[in-house]
């Protein structure tokens, strides 16, 4: 059955599984967060804990992949760029500071 | 009569994949997408340049009022969708007892983001209180914004369905108001790691 074939859901199941699954995420990043507040590692987590959020709400809620190529792309590149950033600023923080820096004095 | 309806909404548009709601909204959500993208560019420059500032900013927020915040923005998006689903299985009054839910779950957000904001403006934090807060105020007032918009969407949505504006066949309205909401949804579960997880 390609993707095509498919349809869009009539059951509650899949939705109230994904409503819990980000619930404990939530609680869980929170958790992290305190924790390991200070864990070098720590942006690598929250990033990839972001784009799991994203896709659920975007597969299960949106339906996305039943969706337009345009609309699947649209959120997929959306939800990846925040936790790129995340992870660029979180172990390369220093140098884009520094890049910037050089703009500004040009 | 319900199934072959929602076969047929499935089949729609069948070479390039269905657009949930219209394309009308799918316009906007591109637009909101691209302005937060912008805002986001500017929350990791100015995070990249002060590390130390966001460091400690971050710590005298309400995590708890971050933490509510999300939850209310997944429970309303939750209970949207299971409306949508609901109408599409022919189950009209479930389908607007689910929208009611989600309305009345999406109000606690203004409620919560107001409290946190008293709390934040009688310990001193306000606009000009750093470069953390100036970004935290900008970036969540903008999200606010959003929501609210998508809370008087509800309501035109909820208002039409009561009156019987959708149907098995045609409930695009209530599925672009879906969209609108997953997508701001979306939009607050990338800020709450910003400001209240990330100290």
């Amino acid at each position: 059955m390609t993707k095509h074939d498919k349809t869009p859901s009539t059951s509650l199941v899949p939705l109230t599984l994904t409503w819990l699954v980000l619930c404990i995420l939530t609680v869980l990043s929170l958790g992290l967060g305190q924790w390991f507040h200070a864990a070098a590692w720590l942006p690598l987590l929250v990033a990839v804990i972001v784009w799991v959020k994203g896709t659920l709400v975007a597969r299960y809620f949106i339906e996305s992949e039943l969706a337009h190529p345009f609309i699947r792309r649209l959120l997929m590149g959306f939800i990846a760029f925040a936790p790129l950033w995340l992870i660029l600023t979180g172990f390369y923080g220093g140098q884009f500071a520094q890049w910037g820096s050089l703009f500004l004095k040009h | 009569m319900a199934a072959e309806a929602v076969l047929e909404l499935g089949r729609e548009e069948n070479m390039g994949g269905r657009i949930p709601g219209n394309k009308g909204m799918w316009v906007g959500i591109t637009c909101e997408f691209v302005e937060f993208a912008v805002l986001f560019i500017v929350y990791f420059v100015a995070r990249a340049n002060f590390p130390d500032a966001f460091q400690q900013g971050a710590e005298r927020l309400s995590r708890v009022s971050g933490t509510v915040i999300t939850l209310l923005m997944l429970t309303s998006s939750f209970f949207i969708a299971c409306s949508v689903n609901t109408m599409r299985a022919g189950k009209r009054r479930q389908s607007i007892y689910w929208l009611v839910a989600g309305l009345l779950v999406a109000l606690g957000y203004p409620i919560a983001k107001y409290l946190e904001i008293s709390s934040n403006l009688a310990q001193g934090i306000n606009g000009e209180s750093g470069i953390f807060f100036t970004v935290y105020y900008y970036l969540t007032f903008n999200h606010l914004v959003h929501a609210t918009w998508g809370i008087l969407g509800i309501l035109w949505v909820l208002v039409r369905h009561l009156f019987g504006g959708y149907s098995v066949e045609d409930h695009h309205g209530l599925e672009a108001l879906a969209s609108y909401w997953h997508a701001t949804d979306i939009i607050w579960l990338i800020i709450f790691p910003m400001f209240y997880v990330l100290a």
